[in-house]
Formats: C-alpha cells, structure tokens, sequence
C-alpha cells in the first residue's frame, strides 16, 4: 500500500475512532455522565444496554478486547516472528496497531461506564498507560529515522542520507549546509539570487535545508532517542502485559460466572 | 534488556494481582452485603456459568424465601413474581447503594396485609418500618429491611388506653386521627350509662377525659359520675329547679322542654302572678325554644306601651308597673294621693269622679297636658247671663268649689244687695233662677231690682203703697214676714185700753173684694162705729 491508497486508509483510521467515539457519547453521554454509584445510573433507560454486562456494554468489552488482543499479537507477530517479516511494512502495521488498538481502548473504555474500581480497573488503568505511552512511543518513534520498510537506520545510514542531501544542495544551487544552516533564509536568498538560481528553486532549497536540519538534530538526538525508546518499551510493554493478564482474569471470571453476552448460549 | 523487561513484567503483574486480590468484583457492595465482600465470596450470590440465580439469593434470605412459601407479602406478591432478585436489587453500586427501593406511588401496601389509609399513607415508610417497631427478632437487627412488622396497632402505637380498651384502635378510632373515634362494635347503651339524644353525638372525650392515671396521661373510663347531669353538664339555673335536670329536659337537647304542665315558672326569675297566669307559654316565649332567654326585668320588655310615650320624661317612659298591676291593664294603682301631688290635686266631688270622666272624653285615653282650669272640662253655663266683674277669666272657683256646684260662696254684699236674714238662707237659685213664661228654668243675675216688689208678692194688695210703691221694709225684717216692726201707736188709732188686748184679727179681718182676697189694715174711717155697731 503506498501513496494515496496509504493516505486513505490512515484518514479511516481516524475517521472510524472518531466516528466511534463520538457515537458512543452520543448514544450514551446521558447515562455516562450520570455518577457510577447510587440510584441515577438504575434508573436510566439505557442502564440495561450500556450496563458492562449490557447488550451494547458488554459487546464493546468484547469487541474491544479481540481489537486489542488482535492489534497487539499481530503486530507483535510481524515484528517479531520471520514468517511475517514479509507481509507489508513494518509501519504500516504500527499504524494499524495504533488504529487498532485505540479503537479497542476506545470500547474498552466505555464497556467500563467509566467505572473504575477494583483489580480490573488497574487492568483499564494499565490499558490507560499503554495507550498514552503508545502516543509517547509513536512520537519517540519517528524522531529514529528509518528505512521505507521501518527498519531503524544505523548512524551511519543516517550520515549518508545526511551527505545525500548536502551534495544535492552544492550540486544544484551551490550551497554548503554548514554554511547556511544558522544563517537566514532571506541571506540564503541573495546567495541564491547572485548564483543566478531561479526562483522557482527557492522553495525546493528551502526544502532540503530544512530537512537537512531536522535530519542533523535527529542524528544529535539519536543516542538519546534510542535510550528513550528503550525506556519506553520497558514501560509500554509490561504495562500491556499486565494489562493482557488482567484482562484475562476478568474474561476468565466473568465467563466462569456466566456473563458470556450473546456467546455459548 | 528482554530479561529485565520481563523481569519487571512478572513483578508488576504479580504485586498488582495480590494487592488488588480483594478487589476483584465491579464495585463494592452495599452495606447489607458488606460481608460478602471479597474474591473468596463471590460465588455465595454468583452461580458458576449462570450469573446470579434468584436462587442463590433465597438462599440466605430465608425469611423472604419462607414469605413467598407462605404466599404472603410483596416478594409472594404478582408484581414480583418470579423474577430475578437483581432486578430490584442491583449490587456492586458502593457501600451507600440503597438495596431496597420503593417506589411509593406505585407501591401497593394493600397486598402486604396492611392498607394504608390516612395518616398511614402520608407517613414515610421508614416512620413505621424501623428497628423500634419491628417485633419479629430475626429482623430487629436488619436496619435496612421493611419486613417483620406486625400489623398490630399497638406494635407501633402506645396504649393511651393503659390496656383498658381493645388493642384493636381501628375498632374505635379512624386512620386520619385518634381524635373523634368512632366506637365501632362498642355498644355504650350495654354499660350503665346509655347514649341517648345529643349524647350520640358528642366526642368521647367530652365525658371521657384525658387525666394523669399512672403517671400518664390517660382517659377515664371508670368511676365516673353518672346518675345525675351535673358532674358533667352545668346547672345554669343555679339550683333553682333541683338537682335533676331530667325533670323538664332530656337528652335531645337542653332546650327542648318536657312536661312543661307541671313546671313552675315561679322559680324562675319572673314568677307568674295575676293575668300571666293565664298567658300561653308561648305568648311571651316566641322563638322556638323555650329556653332563649327573655328579659323580663320591665313589662316594656313584652308590653307595648299603650300610652304611646305620654309618661316619658327625658325620653325615658315609667314602667307599667308604675300605675298598674299584673291584674289587669285595666286597674290602676295610681292613687288619690299621687293624683294630689301632681299640678291638678283631686279634691272635692273630683275625688269622687271616676278616671275616665277625666282622661277618656273620646276613644282613647289622655294624660299627658291635661287642662286644669274648670271651663276646659265643665261647661259655663253662666256665660251671658253673669257681668264679667264678678267671673273674671271664667273662673268659676270665685263662686263654687270643687265640693259641689251649689255649695257657692259668693260674697252677695259686692253686688249691693246683702244678703241677711232669710235671704242668706236660700239658694241662689231661689232669687236668680226661674220659670219663664213656658215653664223653662231660666237663670238671672243681671237687671234684678233691689224693691221687695220684684221678687215678693205684695199680700196687702197696695194698702200700704205710697206713690204707688210699698216700702215693705217698714213694717218688715229680713228674718221672717211675721215679725213686725210695726208700732200702732204710729198710726191714726193708737191701741189704748181695752183695745189692747184685742186680736188683730178681730179689727182687721180678711176681706175679699175686687182688690182679691187679704187682711185689711188701712180704713177710711177709724170711727168707733165703723168697727163696733
């Protein structure tokens, strides 16, 4: 998938999460926002369907957690394991992980009624985490450049598409990145005008200067970047894991009780 | 790094789970259920693989399990049927969950055994359900529950009645109130005191008072008085008709009275003497009871006055009583005496006259501005015929008195003509009133000459007439005709001698000739031959 199909699909993405999100406050915010304890909640029409073993609460719950469940192996999966090492880009499978598992959280969240309490809700607070850190991580993550296919890029790779660009900007309009980069652009302008570079180029040169910037403060930040994201994983992972654990629990109990929603009856 | 990662993972997981161990369920329970709190109790309430079964709850709940057994109160009720417990008792909603939620409108308290009515309906549920009144002790201790409560008035209510009453208070007393009680199945008329007339009507606690009986305020029922009307009504007459009331009233009402014969109104205030005796009741009592009160401290309170406001001085009239008695209107004891104090005092034949002569000349009677001068009640019948200087202004009083009209005192002697002798003895009428020409009594005071002539009759038929006029007093006094004055020696024969002792009559004997018939005392001749032959 690439270039517009690419471009689509990500604007889905967003629109499906929205869409869901705003649904669910939509079609619920009259009993969500009601508090989770005493009477008001009871006597709501809507208790016996947004209810967590409600029709509609309970299927989010479910639903949710297959998203999550599904989002996290998979992409876990074609991260991990060399038989899908091959299928489509690393990327775009952190893309739809992140797609994915935000819906999940989304459900999940609103199967809680916003109820937090007891060992589950650490399991929702974990998901809580897993999802901002997630946030965090995807920042983290496109500061580490990388190959089309998501790989990391070593220093060195980096470097060379650093020097890539520079010999571009010599070649084409004569200019050295060291000698501009703390310069102006409207300095950089008059170089260009008396190397008789056409207009038309300014825009293109402006581009290559600033992405040659932001590539040199990746490099700088590189060392740092990979230790953060180390960290990250370290908090990103285990919580998803006790988040996945909990979450077994409460699937475990709450079938070993009975609440199954429309499943095994 | 994976081994620290995972490291880390196992630790995180296993301090949340162990520390979260107790808290596993969605939410704590409610107070009720706080004991069932924890991961270890949860399938107490939940059944494996089939969420929570009504069940399970009954379970536990033996006394509910036992109502619905007995098909008795709401859980055995229609409306619950067989449903779930959760449906009305939600869980897992916090510790201050209300389990039991009633919707009181909807709420039909009929089905529990026990309806509501009045206050009952008003009260909250939670006045009459709570741990005071709650009798059964396996529920005395359940703070939240609405069961084990005794339909029993007295489960709730405090005996005002100190056990003397039935504890039945519905059998009495209505639900809006426990005052006016309606005694429903309570014959009163089996005691000693039977509830008649009015008496039905009357609120319990008039005659059974709320007093202090052991150290409480309480009704009295017993010992109380009875026989006689007193101890409980107020004798408005003051003892006046006795002690029993019953007498003259009965229990319809105080004002209805009975054997009204025999009542002696003289001890009321106004005894009946004279013509009230004979007055229908209700000539005086006019309203519709006999017992409003009528004043009766002035016979102006049921007399009109007849007199119209005659008597009244400064605007104020004397009572009747002041002239009359309770007789007759018809008698008066304005007397003679009290007559005589007034400006026109009775005396004389006045004394003598009835009232009526006076003061009922017409139609009705007349006191006021009576006339006190004579002419304006007796006639003048001397008007014309009496010179005015001898009856000025009609006053009749300078002749007559009030005596008699012929008892006169006339001074004669103003006249010119004393009057002496016989004169003084007779009547006026005897010179002043005579028969005309018809026969009619005439009277006369003015034009009558002095001369003897004009009233006497001259018996000597002129003999001693002298230019024609007879001087009568020459020979005679007032006193009587007989005596004499007359001397013989005055005349032409002086009586000497044998003549001396002569009788009159036998010189001057009665001759009857033209002249009439009369003694003859002149002679021509006085001539012994003209007597003796």
């Amino acid at each position: 998938m690439k270039g517009f199909p690419h471009k689509i699909s990500l604007v889905l993405y967003n629109v499906i999460i929205l869409f869901t999100f705003l649904t669910l406050v939509y079609f619920g915010y009259s009993y969500y926002k009601l508090p989770v304890e005493g009477t008001l909640r009871l006597e709501h029409p809507l208790y016996n369907l947004l209810k967590p073993t409600g029709f509609i609460g309970h299927g989010l719950g479910i639903i949710g957690t297959l998203f999550i469940v599904f989002g996290l192996f998979g992409y876990m999966a074609r991260k991990r394991m060399k038989i899908f090492a091959r299928v489509g880009l690393l990327k775009h499978w952190l893309e739809w992980h992140i797609f994915i598992c935000t819906l999940g959280f989304i459900m999940v969240l609103f199967h809680t009624t916003f109820k937090f309490g007891g060992v589950v809700s650490i399991g929702l607070w974990s998901l809580v985490i897993v999802f901002l850190s997630g946030v965090i991580g995807r920042f983290i993550y496109i500061q580490i450049p990388r190959s089309i296919e998501g790989r990391e890029l070593s220093v060195r790779e980096i470097q060379d598409l650093k020097s890539e660009l520079d010999d571009e900007l010599y070649e084409k309009y004569g200019i050295r990145f060291s000698e501009v980069k703390t310069s102006k652009f409207s300095e950089i302008r008059m170089k260009l005008i008396a190397a008789k570079v056409p207009h038309k180029e300014f825009r293109k040169v402006r581009y290559l200067i600033r992405k040659e910037n932001i590539l040199e403060k990746r490099i700088e930040r590189l060392d740092m970047m990979h230790k953060l994201f180390n960290h990250w994983h370290v908090l990103h992972l285990p919580f998803a894991i006790i988040m996945l654990i909990i979450m077994v629990i409460h699937v475990a109990l709450a079938l070993y009780l009975g609440y199954s929603w429309i499943l095994f009856k | 790094m994976k081994i620290k990662i995972f490291l880390l993972t196992l630790l995180l997981s296993y301090l949340t789970v162990i520390s979260s161990f107790a808290q596993f369920s969605p939410g704590q329970l409610s107070k009720g259920h706080a004991n069932l709190e924890g991961v270890e109790n949860c399938t107490k309430c939940h059944s494996v693989g089939n969420k929570v079964l009504r069940d399970k709850c009954l379970e536990c709940h033996k006394e509910i399990k036992a109502s619905i057994a007995s098909k008795k109160g709401f859980h055995a009720s229609v409306e619950v049927g067989t449903k779930n417990c959760l449906v009305c008792h939600n869980e897992h909603h916090g510790r201050d969950f209300q389990l039991i939620k009633i919707n009181k409108k909807s709420f039909n308290h009929t089905d529990m055994g026990f309806e509501l009515k009045g206050v009952h309906a008003k009260k909250d549920c939670r006045a009459c359900h709570k741990a005071e009144f709650v009798s059964d002790p396996n529920f005395k201790k359940k703070t939240s529950t609405y069961m084990g409560l005794s339909s029993a008035c007295l489960n709730c209510h405090s005996d005002f009645h100190q056990g003397k009453l039935s504890a039945n208070c519905a059998s009495c007393h209505n639900f809006n109130s426990f005052k006016n009680p309606k005694v429903v199945g309570f014959d009163h008329n089996k005691t000693k005191f039977a509830i008649l007339g009015k008496h039905k009507n009357v609120s319990c606690l008039k005659c059974h008072k709320t007093e202090i009986i052991n150290a409480k305020p309480a009704q009295r029922f017993k010992g109380l008085q009875f026989e006689s009307c007193t101890p409980c009504h107020k004798d408005k007459h003051e003892n006046k008709f006795g002690s029993n009331c019953k007498e003259c009233h009965s229990e319809e009402s105080f004002h209805a009275i009975k054997n009204i014969s025999s009542f002696n109104h003289d001890k009321t205030g106004f005894q009946l003497v004279g013509k009230h005796k004979t007055v229908a009741c209700k000539l005086c009592h006019k309203t519709e009871s006999m017992t409003d009160p009528l004043k009766h401290d002035k016979c102006s309170s049921c007399h009109a006055d007849y007199h119209k406001g005659e008597f009244a001085k400064k605007g104020v009239s004397p009572d009747c009583n002041d002239c009359h008695t309770n007789k007759s209107f018809a008698e008066t004891n304005f007397t003679i005496e009290r007559h005589s104090k007034l400006k026109f005092k009775l005396e004389g034949a006045h004394m003598a006259t009835t009232c009526m002569e006076c003061h009922r000349k017409q139609k009705d009677w007349k006191f006021a501005k009576m006339p006190v001068n004579c002419v304006e009640c007796h006639k003048n019948i001397h008007k014309g015929f009496i010179n005015d200087k001898f009856m000025p202004s009609e006053n009749c009083t300078l002749c007559h008195t009030v005596t008699s009209w012929k008892s006169v005192t006339f001074d004669h002697e103003k006249t010119g003509f004393k009057l002496e002798g016989t004169h003084a003895k007779q009547v006026c009428a005897s010179c002043h009133f005579k028969k005309n020409s018809i026969g009619v009594r005439v009277q006369q005071f003015e034009g009558i000459s002095k001369e003897c002539s004009s009233c006497h009759k001259d018996n000597h038929v002129g003999q001693f007439a002298e230019n024609s006029k007879t001087e009568c007093l020459k020979c005679h006094g007032f006193t009587t005709w007989k005596d004499s004055k007359f001397v013989h020696t005055s005349s032409r024969f002086k009586l000497e001698g044998a003549h001396r002792d002569v009788k009159c009559i036998e010189c001057h004997k009665q001759t009857i000739d033209q002249k009439g018939t009369y003694i003859k005392y002149k002679f021509k001749s006085i001539d012994c031959n003209s007597c003796h032959s």
